[in-house]
């Protein structure tokens, strides 16, 4: 097993397209380190330059402590598990698990005992002999990660491998995947555009956009702490509720004021993130979670300066909870949601966004569509950022 | 080819009938049900009218094989004397030997050079690669016939004529174009992330192309093969010029010398014919399917 | 996962293997995909490109196999005189109008095949059969098929010999033609039908479309690209595949009455020992085919 270290790699294709720009990024030995994006960022260009399919433009690549630019894949001795599985057609599971290693001339006896411990491991025993077109969506992509284990190698590379599975075999793989990372301890970088499998199996997760790394931390970290608008709205599902807001100095107090509304910053939000006083009289974007949200008759305590008053529009009902999507009022069409702001960075490419706050509510929380309601949010934790750069306010709280 | 057996239309079922929609179809009225039937009955019968007219040159090889030439003059009477004579007549075993020996060596030249160029084109392209594939494709369009006096006259400068060589080497040029293009197509369906696959599994490009390209091009050669197998067996014009030598002539250009010279009794030429005519039936027959898909390749789905 | 630790015989090998090789990935599989890519290319120049430069050449002198001298351009203009040559160039173009029919004709058998009529597969297989024999032996039957006295001669009871007058000569080698296309083209034209949308026809008839109406609008633009295919193909085989028969049925005559172009290369050079002038009627060939190519691009460009 072995660390890889990205230093400011760059990848620029003939065509001119900057795929990835100033990577930098140490991955430790046994590591499980996800890339997440939306798609086009660069994922899968970085994750083939540490393979060796493409070439590194700039920048410097060590794989185990060895500059690795110029290693051809085969010298590398890394596995690599690809979108559509790339199985070998005409051989049977057992050939297509083995073939790289008859290719190695590992001794026959070695090549079945590993085979068979890796078909163990993933429950292929019985399939061994077929072809992969007589196996299911899940087999071919187990007979995939297979063919990667029997290696042996020193990092693990997997460029989307659950994309093409359906919903329940996915959320099953995706467990399956990080157990048999953690029983090899393997290094192993993780390549999605899917937040949420980002969230639930990295160590760490990358999150990148346009071809830069916008932000590396743990899962919980990245949810709690983003680092710009762009992850802030990325991780998380519903995404958080940002909205342009000017910061107003009122008698010793914060208020950020949008449309009608107007909420408080508390106390413990000010010790925690020191930086936004400087930005007393000034536009920030502000950023609350859905779930720090909730309906004033179940937090009848709270303060007018905490309080929404907020039009239901669409009520989703999920059985454990209640996600709420409202608006403010009359005064919605003065509102910059945020999300548009997302969007011009984005030059508009990236998926529509819903114009809409999103509260998370108890399942039993007394709002209907259409009706007013009026809502709480913690504001506590009040996220900033600045409009201009997009960068978080304050992240150094711990 | 046509696997799933065209459907017959039935008419949509007359207002107020109740319409099952997970059962069987709805039963057709006795009166349509009967017209549908004469019709299919007319239309078994003009297929079995077209079908005589398709087999009636194998009808007419076969029983004029079976006269003498007296008897095929008159039309009576029958005589296995043409099939006995047959080989005395003419070297029919050398120029069966002779058509399969320039067969598979044309083939196989053919089969080597496109298998690999076509993984070049569609896998290792290098900077002009497109060009060269677009060229290579393009000399599909030129008849033998519009070169076929340099073309002479350079096999023969080069003393290609008098053995198999030049014939073969011009049956391999005139077949690479299309098998290439074949060849190119079938592998630009294989995913690229089987080559990097195999390539981050340590192999190098030619070993990618012998241990992984190659076992799955089988249902394309095989195609390529048919077709070429067909080309050459039934070709004349190359055989005629480029074999000089009357003892390497291969059975289909013995047949049109023989026939051209129109001395020979009707009935053994036929006899001929039908031994000529054999073995790409066969290939034919069995290989259907390859050659409907080399057929109608590049028309798409 | 301690079953699993890296043999050492393992990295050795991996070390061994990339030692030699210092080339870059994209390097090598460039430099593989130019020399893969070689003994085609070699092939076809030698035996295709070259021959037509030579040819270009060759058609502008004149040239009996033993001397040689240079005419020019001018060789063409003078061909133009030649009164045989604009026969030849006519009996091509009547060729062409048997096109249609090669394409008609194989178009109903695959429609009214498709209708699944008992025993289609075997119907499909004996149209297709003939196309495994070879022209020379088409030509051979065809040859007594059209004979005085043959059995087209007895349905008939003209007493003509076909292939030996000038006025039906050329229409006997175009129905032998026709007939030796249908089983191409009815196997081009059934894949076709395959691939048809079945649901497409049943919504037609749900509008309340009438068969014809069905086949014409939904049926027949579904085959376009087939029907384009088909009659290339079949372009194709009456300007450069009809040697054999011409050889073997009459031999370009009575007359040039059934020479046609590419007929008339052969002739020319082999018979009469003109390569100059059998090297332009070759370019002249070959000006033909390729505007036959060109009008193809066209149709499938305008889409
Ligand atoms: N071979 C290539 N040549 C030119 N541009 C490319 C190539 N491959 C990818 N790109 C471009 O590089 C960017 C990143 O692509 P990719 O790494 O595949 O993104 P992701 O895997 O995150 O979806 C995209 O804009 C894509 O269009
Ligand atoms: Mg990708």
């Amino acid at each position: 097993m072995a660390e890889i270290t990205f230093d400011r790699v760059t990848k620029v294709y003939p065509d001119g397209t900057s795929a990835v720009s100033e990577l930098s990024l140490d991955i430790a030995d046994g590591e499980f380190v996800v890339l997440v994006g939306p798609s086009g960022c660069g994922k899968t260009t970085a994750l083939r330059m540490v393979a060796g399919l493409e070439e590194i433009s700039r920048g410097e690549l060590r794989i185990g402590g060895r500059v690795a630019n110029h290693m051809l894949p085969r010298g590398r001795d890394i596995a690599m598990v690809f979108q559509n599985y790339a199985l070998y057609p005409q051989k049977s599971v057992y050939n297509n698990m083995a073939f790289a290693l008859k290719i190695r001339n590992v001794p026959k006896d070695e090549i079945d005992r590993r085979v068979r411990e890796a078909a163990r491991i993933l429950g292929l025993t019985q399939y061994l002999e077929r072809k992969p077109k007589a196996l299911s969506g899940g087999q071919r992509q187990r007979v995939a990660m297979g063919r990667a284990i029997v290696r042996e190698p020193q990092a693990f590379l997997m460029d989307e491998p659950l994309s093409n599975l359906d919903a329940k075999l996915r959320v099953d793989m995706r467990a399956e995947i990080a157990r048999i990372q953690r029983m090899l301890g393997a290094t192993t970088i993780y390549v999605t555009h899917d937040q949420v499998e980002a969230m639930t199996m990295g160590d760490r997760v990358a999150v990148m956009r346009g071809g830069i790394l916008q932000q590396v931390d743990a899962p919980e970290r990245l949810y709690e702490q983003p680092a710009n608008l762009f992850v802030a709205s990325f991780i998380g599902s519903p995404a958080m509720n940002l909205v342009e807001a000017s910061l107003e100095a009122e008698s010793g107090r914060l208020h950020c004021r949008f449309g009608d509304s107007s909420l408080a910053v508390s106390d413990i939000c000010r010790q925690a993130r020191p930086e936004i006083e400087a930005y007393a009289g000034r536009r920030v974007v502000v950023g609350f979670r859905s779930e720090d949200i909730t309906d004033a008759t179940s937090a009848p305590e709270a303060g007018a300066d905490r309080r929404l008053k907020a039009v239901i529009e669409v009520r989703e009902a999920l059985g454990s909870e209640i996600l709420a999507h409202f608006s403010l009022g009359e005064e919605r069409a003065g509102l910059a949601l945020a999300g548009d702001v997302i969007e011009e960075q984005d030059g508009g490419a990236s998926s529509p966004r819903s114009r809409r706050f999103v509260a998370r509510l108890g399942p039993r929380a007394p709002v209907r569509e259409g009706e007013r309601a009026e809502l709480v949010v913690d504001t506590d934790r009040l996220h900033f950022f600045d409009p201009e750069s997009g960068l978080a306010l304050g992240r150094s709280r711990t | 080819m046509a696997r799933s057996a065209p459907t017959e239309w039935t008419a949509p079922a007359p207002p107020g009938t109740p319409v099952n929609v997970a059962g069987p179809s709805v039963p057709l009225a006795p009166a349509r049900s009967r017209r549908s039937r004469a019709r299919r009955g007319v239309l078994f019968l003009l297929m079995v009218a077209v079908a005589a007219v398709m087999l009636y040159p194998f009808y007419f090889m076969i029983t004029t094989s079976f006269h003498t030439e007296a008897q095929y003059q008159t039309g009576h009477g029958s005589s296995i004397s043409s099939w006995t004579t047959l080989g005395q007549t003419v070297p029919i075993g050398q120029q069966l030997l002779n058509s399969t020996l320039i067969c598979a060596a044309s083939i196989a030249i053919i089969l080597v050079v496109s298998i690999s160029a076509g993984f070049a084109f569609s896998k290792l392209q290098f900077r002009g690669s497109q060009g060269v594939f677009l060229a290579l494709v393009g000399a599909m369009m030129v008849p033998l016939q519009s070169i076929l006096i340099p073309e002479y006259v350079n096999v023969s400068r080069l003393g290609l004529t008098n053995n198999y060589t030049g014939a073969i080497l011009v049956y391999a040029a005139l077949g690479t174009p299309f098998a290439t293009f074949l060849m190119t197509t079938y592998f630009r369906g294989l995913p690229d992330e089987l080559i990097e696959a195999a390539v981050v599994d340590g192999l190098s490009y030619p070993a990618t192309l012998w241990r992984v390209a190659l076992p799955l091009a089988l249902p394309a050669i095989a195609t390529v093969t048919v077709l070429q197998f067909v080309q050459i067996w039934d070709d004349l014009l190359v055989g005629l010029l480029f074999l000089q030598n009357p003892a390497e002539r291969p059975i289909t250009v013995g047949l049109a010398v023989l026939a051209s010279g129109r001395t020979t009794s009707v009935p053994i030429l036929m006899a001929g014919s039908l031994v000529s005519a054999l073995p790409a039936m066969v290939v034919y027959l069995g290989f259907q399917r390859y050659l409907v898909r080399g057929l109608t390749l590049g028309v798409g789905k | 996962m301690a079953a699993l630790v890296t043999p050492v015989a393992m990295s050795r090998s991996v070390e061994r293997s990339q030692r030699p090789r210092r080339m870059r990935l994209s390097t090598q599989r460039r430099l593989t995909g130019l020399v893969l890519s070689i003994p085609a290319l070699a092939l076809v120049v030698a035996f295709v490109v070259i021959p037509i430069v030579q040819a270009v050449y060759y058609s502008m002198t004149q040239w009996n196999g033993v001397t040689s001298t240079w005419i020019g351009p001018s060789a063409y203009t003078q061909t133009f005189h030649n009164p045989a040559f604009w026969q030849v160039l006519t009996n091509n173009g009547l060729l062409l109008l048997a096109v249609p029919f090669a394409l008609a004709i194989p178009l109903g058998i695959a429609v009214l095949l498709h209708e699944r009529v008992r025993g289609w597969k075997f119907f499909r297989s004996v149209y297709f059969l003939p196309t495994a024999i070879s022209w020379v032996v088409i030509g051979m039957v065809a040859e007594r098929f059209f004979a005085y006295d043959g059995p087209l001669d007895k349905i008939i009871g003209s007493h003509t010999d076909f292939l030996g007058s000038s006025s039906t000569a050329l229409l006997a080698l175009a129905i032998t033609f026709v007939w030796s296309m249908i089983g191409t083209n009815t196997v081009i034209f059934l894949t076709g039908l395959a691939t048809l949308d079945t649901t497409v026809q049943e919504a037609a008839f749900v509008d309340g479309a009438t068969a014809w109406q069905s086949f014409s609008n939904v049926t027949l633009p579904h085959l376009k690209r087939f029907v384009q295919l088909a009659f290339i193909m079949t372009v194709i085989s009456a300007f450069s595949a009809l040697f054999s028969l011409i050889f073997v049925m009459t031999g370009g005559g009575p007359g040039y009455s059934t020479t046609t172009m590419e007929f008339f290369v052969y002739q020319t050079g082999f018979s009469q020992s003109e390569f100059g002038t059998a090297a332009l009627y070759g370019i002249v060939l070959f000006v033909m085919m390729a505007v036959v190519g060109i009008v193809q691009l066209k149709l499938i460009r305008s889409e």
